[in-house]
């Protein structure tokens, strides 16, 4: 008799004990050590308290597919990791719950965060999310190449004149013709459309503005490249590159002398390329009349699906999970930025930066910050950005009619979401 | 009712409850869904709320979506010029493979491998063969001196880097028009000879028309898979160079993930239904009036 009673209140306690925590399922995205600090921040949390707890699931997002049938079902994760271009979509369409309110009564508000990242994801003022954290782009140079052809390594180009100069000095090509080594070639496409003063959308009226002026002349220019340097020829180089996170790296190899650089690249630059690799970083050159340290966001987001049976604690974690300090840490293992100001200055991320980053804090502390926007449609308007360049690049279309035609489609895109 | 009667009724029953589970599993994995995706290609709908009704539109976009014309010319591209040199290259190779050669199942086993490789890892293995600076393709073709196109770089050599990579895996088929060949009564190649009919004759009025069914049934595959073609694409091109290799299903796939448009692509997935389903028709018509089926009755 008194061994079974010993046994049942053991069991009840430990009933108790599981059963008596909220249980939080979080979809996360990251393998590898990014993953394991990941799962040491919830393994805190878990420590922490003894209300909740947060089982982590490793679900790689891809292209939502099984997070959009997820959602769209009963059973859905209380937290989930999404691309940002996801959660205006998913949002909008009632898979996500709101966080305004959560964040009003939690008292986090605009103030905390750098520039540009309060109202990144967000669509006519509400968030569906919070980043998670914050990759940002600028100009990186390889100074051994500048040295070769007689270039200060020290000087990035100043104007846009004086970048196209840079690149024709620094491109090779063997004697079939073949290219060896391309100077520099506009990739990111829209940061260029910033820098020669044109615009992605409006920010304060969330109008799409494809067609400015500052876009067509920066579409032009961006082509230009293409051209310049023969369009199939580049993509036969562009086809001898390597993997970008490998030693192989295309800018780690002298492939490439000028490359657009998100922040990662201070990390990998020291894991993958040559111990004597001699690189440099600024802010992008800009042409007259256009933007001084143009700085390009974008990265993943954390949201609460609507079917979360417990929001409210969801959210908890959630602030926890983005507060200053955790934040801190978790971007400094990931080499990327985290979204808010007091995290920045956390020791933990300050005293561990790579060599380098202040470039990136300063143009976004300073900088134009602008990160893409983020609508209904999901990656309609990139695509059709990349259709335009497509058309520039072959000749086919001439930038202005090309953003017209973008314009268009995307007003009419978003007009059936109405 | 007679004794005999019941029991046939009693074992349709049995019968019919046998096979309940698997008309249980079609009404509901493959039916109710492909129904259901009818009721949404007339709808606006991004997959996660309430679809609403919108009649013909999505249908009437489409007729005017430049990608839609594309990613046809595209798919019946592959389609038109792939499907009859895998069929002419396996029913070659099945021939050959028909002979009495020593090692003949070390040759028939090393064609067959490469069908038998994921699509994944075929994708990947044949984006390096086509590599244009360093791909062994291209390194033999400058070694023989013929002029060494960009493959999968270049919108003019894109689709035919991808017949060429799903040549490859001719093996399926060989194995399938092994099997026809060894079907074929050697009676009637003997009767030929004693008539003085050579190769080629017994080729084409015996082999050919012998093997109609075969023929018929890997054509009509052919056609369904390479209108669903995706895998290779997906990893080799993503649809580029320019769009030249966006195939009918990666744009449905864009269509719905990417852009959220379900509706949108409910009615590209049906209006493929109906093309595939022209398309097998024809087949089935050809074959009725050029094929012969007659060695089925005996």
């Amino acid at each position: 008799m008194k061994r079974v009673s010993v046994i049942l209140i053991v069991v009840a306690f430990a009933a108790v004990i599981t059963f008596g925590r909220t249980e939080l399922s979080f979809w996360y995205a990251w393998g590898g050590d990014e993953g394991k600090a990941l799962l040491n921040l919830v393994d805190e949390f878990n420590k922490s308290q003894d209300r909740i707890i947060v089982r982590p699931v490793f679900v790689p997002i891809g292209q939502g597919e099984k997070i959009n049938t997820a959602l769209a079902g009963s059973s859905t994760p209380d937290i989930v990791t999404i691309w940002d271009w996801m959660v205006v979509p998913l949002g909008e369409n009632g898979a996500l719950i709101s966080l305004n309110d959560y964040l009003d009564s939690a008292g986090v508000t605009e103030e905390d965060f750098l520039p540009g990242a309060w109202t990144y994801g967000s669509y006519r003022g509400v968030k569906y999310g919070l980043p998670t954290t914050l990759n940002a782009y600028a100009f990186m140079w390889n100074k051994s190449l500048f040295k070769e052809v007689g270039l200060d390594p020290d000087r990035p180009p100043e104007s846009i004149e004086e970048l196209d100069r840079y690149a024709e000095l620094l491109f090779r090509q063997d004697t079939r013709g073949n290219i060896r080594r391309i100077g520099f070639l506009p990739n990111i496409s829209h940061i260029y459309f910033y820098v020669f003063g044109g615009q992605l959308w409006d920010q304060e009226t969330e109008e799409i503005t494809a067609n400015h002026p500052g876009n067509i002349k920066a579409l032009d220019w961006v082509a230009s490249y293409y051209k310049k340097f023969d369009l199939q020829k580049i993509r036969v180089f562009q086809a001898t590159w390597g993997e970008m996170a490998s030693s192989y790296n295309p800018f780690y190899r002298g492939q490439l002398a000028i490359q657009e650089a998100g922040q990662w690249e201070l990390l990998f630059i020291k894991q993958f390329a040559k111990p004597d690799f001699e690189y440099g970083v600024s802010p992008f050159p800009a042409p007259e009349g256009g933007r001084e340290k143009v700085a390009y966001l974008n990265g993943s987001f954390w949201a609460i699906p609507k079917g979360s049976k417990y929001p409210d604690e969801a959210f908890e974690f959630l602030n926890w999970l983005t507060a200053s300090h955790q934040s801190a840490r978790f971007a400094a293992q990931l080499s990327n930025i985290p979204p808010k100001v007091e995290a920045i200055n956390d020791p933990v991320f300050a005293d561990n930066m790579p060599q380098n980053m202040e470039v990136y804090i300063d143009m976004l502390t300073n900088g134009y910050v602008y990160s893409f926007p983020t609508l209904p449609i999901g990656l309609f308007y990139m695509e059709e950005l990349n259709q335009a360049l497509q058309y520039v690049q072959s000749g086919a279309k001439t930038a202005e009619r090309a953003l017209n035609d973008v314009q268009e489609a995307v007003l009419r895109e978003l007009k059936r979401y109405e | 009712m007679s004794s005999v009667a019941k029991s046939r009724k009693r074992e349709s029953r049995i019968g019919l409850l046998f096979l309940s589970p698997w008309l249980l599993g079609l009404a509901i994995f493959t039916a109710y869904p492909i129904i259901a995706s009818l009721y949404f290609s007339f709808t606006q709908y991004s997959g996660l709320s309430s679809p609403r009704w919108i009649g013909l539109e999505n249908y009437a976009r489409l007729f005017q979506d430049q990608l839609f014309w594309k990613s046809i010319y595209n798919t019946l591209y592959l389609a038109i010029i792939g499907i009859p040199l895998a069929q002419i290259l396996s029913l070659l190779v099945a021939l050959l493979l028909n002979t009495k050669v020593r090692f003949l199942s070390v040759f028939r086993t090393l064609y067959f491998l490469p069908s038998i490789v994921p699509a994944v890892a075929t994708a990947l293995l044949w984006k390096w063969f086509l590599n244009p600076q360093f791909g062994p393709i291209n390194l033999l073709l400058e070694r023989i001196g013929l002029p060494t196109p960009g493959w999968l770089t270049d919108p003019a050599w894109s689709k035919p880097a991808l017949i060429l990579t799903s040549v490859w895996g001719v093996g399926g088929a060989m194995v399938i028009y092994l099997a026809g060949l060894q079907n074929i009564p050697a009676e009637l190649y003997e009767a030929a000879e004693l008539d003085g009919a050579g190769r080629i004759a017994r080729l084409f009025r015996i082999t050919i028309p012998m093997l109609s069914p075969v023929i018929l049934f890997n054509v009509v595959m052919g056609v369904i898979s390479s209108f669903q073609s995706f895998t290779s694409v997906f990893i080799m091109t993503a649809g580029g160079p320019e769009n030249s290799t966006l195939v009918y299903a990666l744009s449905i796939y864009r269509n719905g993930f990417q852009f959220y448009r379900m509706g949108y692509a409910s009615a590209m997935a049906w209006i493929l239904l109906i093309i595939t389903s022209i398309a097998v028709l024809f087949v089935f018509k050809f074959f009725g009036k050029y094929g012969y089926f007659g060695g089925a009755e005996k």
